[in-house]
Parts: structure tokens; C-alpha cells; sequence
């Protein structure tokens, strides 16, 4: 295979990861935001509505979801320093060597 | 004495690597005023500085990709190490000065080119005039991506276009999410959001780049016969350069912050933290996935993204254009460079010629910088508007302060 193939079958794949987490988490932190200010209610929305308590629980539900993103990122940053690479073979990830 | 010249020239790459590409991750975050510019860049230089220590692998066959001036397991070609390695030094004294010419002048010019981009064109420039055009690794040999193509050429044309549409995608989305919602509220939480994901574009950039610099002096080590584990670097070595990148990203190439954070579109938090999670998405995907790239087109390609897609904001064009053109030019021009530095070390010979081009590079680098201070761009004035009007008395609201 020639080196435009090896980057094309490449390119997709980076495009595909960037999506879903370059793309997929600051959105699921966009809702994040916009439950917070479900949850806070008053200024805090355009109508200017009363608070929603389950607003602000699910706002921290989904920034949990964005901090382990960026764990995941972290993770892979440190483990490739050290000569390792991340699985995805058993769908949650795990540390293997390279 | 050249082994000095060539570790003192690297370091001074290393340094200069490090304030140009302080913009692929503070630019952003400087624009929106998420944080302030001594802050963006001292916390920019400290993840450089912990990036460049985490990276215990060692990048010592990094010129393999290019050239061909070292075996497989990286020792040195013994043709190049003859005579206490004096060929091979050459080769990439040259290099490294074409490369660090070409960044200080895209540099002044306020220009976002690739750092790598730069270090692999002088090398490639001081090998074409060392060695001859079969010296330099242009295709690979078919069985990788691999070569001047695979690895520089190709990823600087994909890598731009798959971050700058993922950032337009991620814009659009949370521009549609957050209709309703209060301007102070979503300015506020897309700060921190913006701040946390330029932190892992600055610690992955530690960790990569630093690590080009640890090769090339490793390499240079052991062609002078100073070093034999090509299994391990040096730790002054590695200290030296986790400590050169980190300064250079704290002195901050305040002129590129300018251009990627004011130039190319006006960036509001929401487009900030698109674009700088694009941009750690891609370089992370990528590097996982054994596709090299340089975080410069990553980030300029995630900017410009955000501007497509924020409905209604502005892109300068015109701006992008002399960017894209710089990037084409790079690996040219620095080749060029090294390889004019080859031919003059080489006539004037051994030590003196090495002595006599280093000289040069320390006359070029001293001139740039008495014409940068003509029009000086620095953290007082990296935000005023690209157009020349003063800016609107905004209020600068980092990140942390009011509600959230």
C-alpha cells in the first residue's frame, strides 16, 4: 500500500475519534451547562424560570463524564511517556505495553 | 567543541520550539480573557516542563523518518562517524540552525508555522547538500507510513482539515445547546472548560516535542563517541531540554498568541473550548494511532473550525491564506538554510567551520530580534483588535471569578 492509503485509512479513524471526543464531550458539557443554569434558574436563564433542583444534579452527572474523558486523555499522555499504549479491545480501556 | 556547538544549537531549537508553539494552546484562552497572558503562559510552560519529564521512551531514531543517517537501532552510520564523528555533526548542526533560522523568521512575521515541520527541513536540507539526494528518506519503504511524505507532507495536508472540522461540528452543537441560557452563565463555564482542555494540548505537546530535541542530541552524543546506551538518554539531557522548552513557552511568541488569538476569527469561550478540545482530540487520536502531525496545524485548523461554525462570526481569510503559505514554504525554506549552512561549515572546514556557522545563526538570530522590537508585540497589548481600533473598555473576567 502506498503512503496516501496508509493515511487515508489513518485520517478517518482520527476523524472518527475526534468527533466523538473532540466534538461529543465539550457537547455533553454544553448540556452541562445548560442544566446548571436549568438548575439555577432566575438570571441565570433568558425566561428567567424558577430553579430546578434536578438541574444542577444533572449538570454534575454529566461534567462527570467529561472529567473522565479528560482522564482518559491524561491517561494516555502519561502511559505513552512511559512506553505503553491504551487498549480499547475490552471496551473500557486498559494500560498495555506497546 | 562541535559536540558543544550542536547541544548548545539544539537546546536553542528546543527554546525556540517551545515559544512558538505556546499559541496552540494559550492563544485561545488569552483571546477570551479565560485567563490572563503571564498565567496562560506560566501554566502553558509548566505542563511543557512535566510533559518533557513523563516521556521516559526514548525518541532517539526521530531523524529516521526523514533521513538516512542512522541504522534502524539508532546508533550513528559508522560511514558519518569516522574521524570522531565530525560528518554527522555537521549534518545536524546545519540542520538545526536552518530550522531554528526559519522559526524566529515566520516568527517575526507572526506566523504559526510547524516547529517539526522546520527541524525536519533542515535536516533534510543538510543531508541533500551532505550526503546527496539518496540521503534523504522520501517515500519510506512501503510497508508504514513513512518518509518525507508519509510523515511530514501528508499529515500537514489531512490534519488541518480533520480539526477544523471537528472544531466546527463541536461549535455548532454547543452554540444550538445553549440557546436560552444567560450570557454571563455559559461565558463563565466555557472558560474552565476552555482552560482544562488547552492544559492537555500544552502537557501532550510536552511530551512530544521535547522529546524530538532529547533524540537529536542523544544522537549527536553518541556519533562523538560520548555516549553508547541507545536505550536510555542522558538525564541532563533530558533536564536540559524539559527546562529549555519550558522557558521558551513561558517567554511566550507573544506575536503568534496575536495571530491565532485575534487574527484569524474573534473567539468567544464556547468557540475556545471547541476548538482547543478539537485540537487535544486529534493530536491524542493521532498519536495513538502512530499518525504524526504537528500540533501548529492541528490548533489553526481547530480555530479556524470554530469560526465556521459559530453562526454568524467572521474568519479572515486572507489571514489563514498567508498561514497555509507559510506551511508550504517551511520545510523548503528551512532545507534551504541547512543546507546553505552545510555548504559554508563544510568549505571553511572542521572546527572553524562549525565555529563560523554558529556565529552566523547567533548574527541572524540577534538581527530578527532587533527588528521584532521596531514593532514590539507583547502581553500588554497581545489582545487589542486586529484591525487597528482600540479596543472596547471590556472588563477582563478570568475564569474563577464571579458565579459559576
Amino acid at each position: 500500500m502506498s503512503n496516501l492509503g496508509f493515511a487515508l485509512a489513518g485520517a478517518w479513524k482520527v476523524l472518527a475519534a475526534g468527533l466523538v471526543l473532540g466534538a461529543g464531550l465539550p457537547v455533553v458539557f454544553a448540556l452541562g451547562i445548560r442544566a446548571l443554569a436549568f438548575g439555577a434558574g432566575g438570571d441565570a436563564e433568558v425566561n428567567g424560570s424558577r430553579p430546578h433542583r434536578i438541574g444542577t444534579i444533572m449538570a454534575y452527572g454529566l461534567f462527570v463524564i467529561v472529567v473522565l474523558g479528560v482522564l482518559l486523555g491524561l491517561t494516555f499522555i502519561v502511559a505513552s511517556g512511559f512506553g505503553k499504549a491504551i487498549s480499547f479491545e475490552h471496551l473500557y480501556p486498559t494500560v498495555i505495553d506497546k | 567543541m562541535i559536540l558543544a556547538l550542536v547541544v548548545v544549537t539544539a537546546l536553542g531549537f528546543d527554546f525556540t520550539n517551545g515559544f512558538h508553539d505556546t499559541a496552540n494552546a494559550m492563544a485561545t484562552s488569552i483571546a477570551t480573557r479565560a485567563l490572563r497572558p503571564k498565567t496562560a503562559v506560566a501554566l502553558s510552560g509548566i505542563l511543557n516542563l512535566i510533559g518533557a519529564f513523563l516521556s521516559v521512551e526514548v525518541a532517539l531514531t526521530v531523524s529516521n523518518a526523514v533521513v538516512r543517517i542512522q541504522n534502524p537501532d539508532g546508533t550513528p552510520k559508522e560511514s558519518l562517524t569516522a574521524d570522531g564523528g565530525t560528518a554527522l555533526l555537521l549534518i545536524v548542526l546545519a540542520g538545526l540552525i536552518g530550522g531554528i533560522v526559519w522559526n524566529l523568521f515566520t516568527w517575526l512575521l507572526g506566523l504559526p508555522s510547524s516547529s517539526s515541520h522546520a527541524l525536519f527541513g533542515g535536516l533534510v536540507g543538510a543531508t541533500i547538500a551532505g550526503l546527496g539526494w539518496a540521503g534523504v528518506n522520501w517515500n519510506g519503504n512501503g510497508s508504514k507510513l513513512d518518509g518525507v511524505v508519509g510523515k511530514v507532507i501528508l499529515p500537514a495536508l489531512i490534519s488541518p482539515v480533520i480539526a477544523g472540522v471537528v472544531a466546527a461540528v463541536g461549535t455548532w452543537l454547543i452554540y444550538k445547546l445553549t440557546v436560552g441560557v444567560a450570557q454571563r452563565f455559559t461565558e463563565n463555564g466555557f472558560r474552565w472548560g476552555q482552560i482544562g482542555s488547552a492544559s492537555l494540548v500544552s502537557l501532550a505537546h510536552g511530551t512530544n516535542d521535547a522529546q524530538k530535541t532529547m533524540g537529536v542530541i542523544t544522537l549527536a552524543l553518541i556519533a562523538a563517541g560520548d555516549w553508547t546506551d541507545t536505550g536510555n538518554i542522558p538525564f541532563w539531557v533530558k533536564a536540559s531540554c524539559a527546562v529549555a522548552i519550558a522557558l521558551g513557552t513561558y517567554l511566550g511568541g507573544w506575536r503568534i498568541i496575536r495571530t491565532l488569538g485575534k487574527g484569524l476569527v474573534e473567539i468567544a469561550p464556547p468557540q475556545g473550548m471547541a476548538a482547543e478540545s478539537s485540537s487535544a482530540a486529534v493530536i491524542l487520536a493521532s498519536s495513538h494511532l502512530g499518525f504524526a502531525l504537528s500540533t501548529t496545524h492541528v490548533a489553526t485548523g481547530s480555530i479556524l473550525g470554530s469560526g465556521v461554525g459559530k453562526p454568524g462570526a467572521q474568519v479572515r481569510w486572507r489571514v489563514a491564506g498567508r498561514m497555509v503559505a507559510a506551511w508550504l514554504i517551511t520545510l523548503p525554506a528551512a532545507a534551504v538554510v541547512g543546507a546553505l549552512m552545510w555548504y559554508l561549515g563544510s568549505f571553511v572546514g572542521g572546527v572553524a567551520g562549525a565555529v563560523v556557522i554558529f556565529a552566523l545563526l547567533l548574527v541572524l538570530a540577534g538581527a530578527m530580534w532587533l527588528r521584532s522590537r521596531v514593532t514590539p508585540v507583547d502581553h500588554n497589548n497581545v489582545n487589542d483588535e486586529w484591525d487597528g481600533e482600540q479596543p472596547a473598555d471590556e472588563p477582563r473576567v478570568p475564569a474563577g471569578t464571579g458565579a459559576a
